[in-house]
């Protein structure tokens, strides 16, 4: 049961993306802030440090193609990046304390790293021309704290359902 | 960092090769689909449609919590304004029917300015908000087609940039792409002046409409609507009104802020217009270099004798 509801719960924070999405752009007085929901690379981001980092790297894979193809159209983007975080995040795991706080400041850290490369991805390719000072602004700043609060209300909830599979798979081996 | 043998480094290498390569593919050809993107596109698109259905539901109940705390103001507002409107709409009506008997003079039947409605729900927007872009849950299947216009009920919004057989995508109006362009006129009192919108202000959310002959005179408050000159949208869907009129870059023609009529936060359900008239889609369809004109005349040769 346990086992498909990891895969399970990363689908369905696939499908609330653009949901959530549809309340972006927020104008507070004459400033449009945008808030971009990152909840599968966040999730994922737990799953590589609390679970497996192969697997991570496999869903990584999946729901980048899934991204890139169904929104971005160009493919290669997201389904690199989303494997390369889930990579950095397993990597770092070594060096940090797993306390749910330190991964959830981990998390946002990396979620914002791929922020700044798609920005100057998207700046290369011509597709958006504000300068950096803005992007930090109305961009990246508003995301980190709409996906840190996310995280804040829901990474306990990762982090038992994650935690209830490696129990459940050490039930199994043993 | 970690340990890498000759074997993964190659593997990388021709990952990152193979990557390359499939974002400079993509990049390329970035109006037609191929047949796996569409299959996934569609399957996402099935499961996104059934998400979004209790998801708009949610947002229409907030939707009307807030109109209902504004009512007795709008009530106010709406009341003064409606005996304008009894007189405006006999205006209309005698206005429309001395068209119609005009045209039947001119034996002209088909306008810029018919289209047939074709109505469709928002399933999802991009949500790294880069790009602008909707997704619609109507495709081929349903008859739309690349480049149609799509509005809401104040305005237009942007046209049809891919198509899959049961979604298709929109570029919204405020779009960095330099080929986006829409043939907009101003509607003046006297004389329409046509110029183009193309790109927008980042800093003060407004459309730029370009290209218009400096001799002419563009004043704020004016609406811009779409001319239909430019050979695929229809004519006079309302874009957005003038606020502010100055000169391009170049000094040589003027430019105009435009405010879009059509609030672009929350998109739900949209109109996709396709319009009556042959449309002619030149470098915007598969029709670059090629001499479209001569070729309309002859596979059409009735529609060319009604003109």
């Amino acid at each position: 049961m346990i086992r498909f509801l990891i895969p399970f719960v990363a689908v369905v924070l696939f499908l609330l993306e653009p949901v959530f999405a549809l309340f972006s752009p927020i104008t507070f007085g004459d400033q449009t802030v945008f808030l971009v929901p990152r909840f599968v690379i966040l999730y994922l981001i737990f799953i590589s440090i609390y679970y497996n980092r192969g697997r991570a790297i496999l869903y990584g894979l999946f729901f980048g193609l899934l991204y890139d193809v169904f929104y971005i159209d160009i493919i290669g983007l997201y389904s690199f990046l989303y494997p390369l975080v889930c990579f950095v995040a397993g990597y770092a795991v070594k060096f940090i304390h797993q306390h749910l706080s330190v991964t959830t400041i981990l998390s946002v850290l990396l979620v914002g790293l791929m922020e700044i490369l798609l920005y100057y991805f998207f700046f290369f390719i011509n597709l958006t021309s504000i300068p950096f000072t803005d992007f930090l602004s109305n961009r990246l700043l508003p995301t980190i704290i709409a996906n840190l609060l996310f995280l804040i209300m829901l990474g306990w909830a990762f982090k038992y359902l994650i935690n209830a599979r490696v129990l459940q798979r050490a039930d199994d081996i043993s | 960092m970690p340990h890498f043998t000759s074997k993964k480094l190659i593997l990388l290498l021709v990952g990152m090769i193979f990557l390359v390569a499939l974002i400079s593919f993509s990049l390329r050809d970035r109006q037609n689909a191929t047949l796996p993107e569409q299959i996934i596109k569609d399957t996402v698109g099935l499961a996104q449609s059934i998400v979004a259905k209790p998801a708009n539901y949610i947002t229409n109940i907030f939707n009307d919590i807030n109109s209902l705390l504004t009512t007795y103001e709008e009530n106010k507002r709406l009341k003064m304004r409606l005996e304008e409107f009894a007189v405006l709409q006999a205006e209309v009506n005698t206005l429309k029917s001395e068209n119609k008997n005009l045209r039947e003079l001119v034996d002209k039947e088909t306008s810029l300015q018919d289209f047939n409605p074709l109505y469709a729900t928002v399933i999802a927007r991009n949500p790294d908000q880069w790009e602008e872009k909707i997704i619609l849950n109507k495709g081929t299947a349903h008859g739309v087609e690349l480049n149609m216009a799509v509005m809401t009920s104040k305005g237009l919004i942007g046209k049809i940039s891919l198509v899959t057989p049961f979604t298709s995508e929109v570029e919204l109006l405020f779009s960095n792409n330099p080929n986006y362009r829409v043939s907009a006129m101003v509607q003046g009192k006297n004389k329409d002046v046509f110029g183009l919108i193309e790109g927008y202000d980042v800093e003060r959310n407004e459309l730029l409409l370009k290209r218009i002959d400096s001799s002419l005179d563009v004043k704020v408050g004016e609406k811009i609507v779409s001319s239909g000159l430019g050979g695929i949208f229809p004519k006079g869907i309302l874009i957005g009104e003038v606020t502010e009129v100055t000169t391009d870059d170049f000094g040589l023609t003027k430019m105009a802020y435009v405010k879009p009529s059509a609030d672009f936060s929350m998109l739900q359900d949209v109109i996709i217009a396709k319009r009556s008239i042959v449309s002619i889609d030149g470098s915007d369809g598969e029709g670059t270099n090629v001499d479209l004109t001569n070729e309309v005349e002859e596979s059409t040769a009735d529609e060319g004798e009604e003109k």
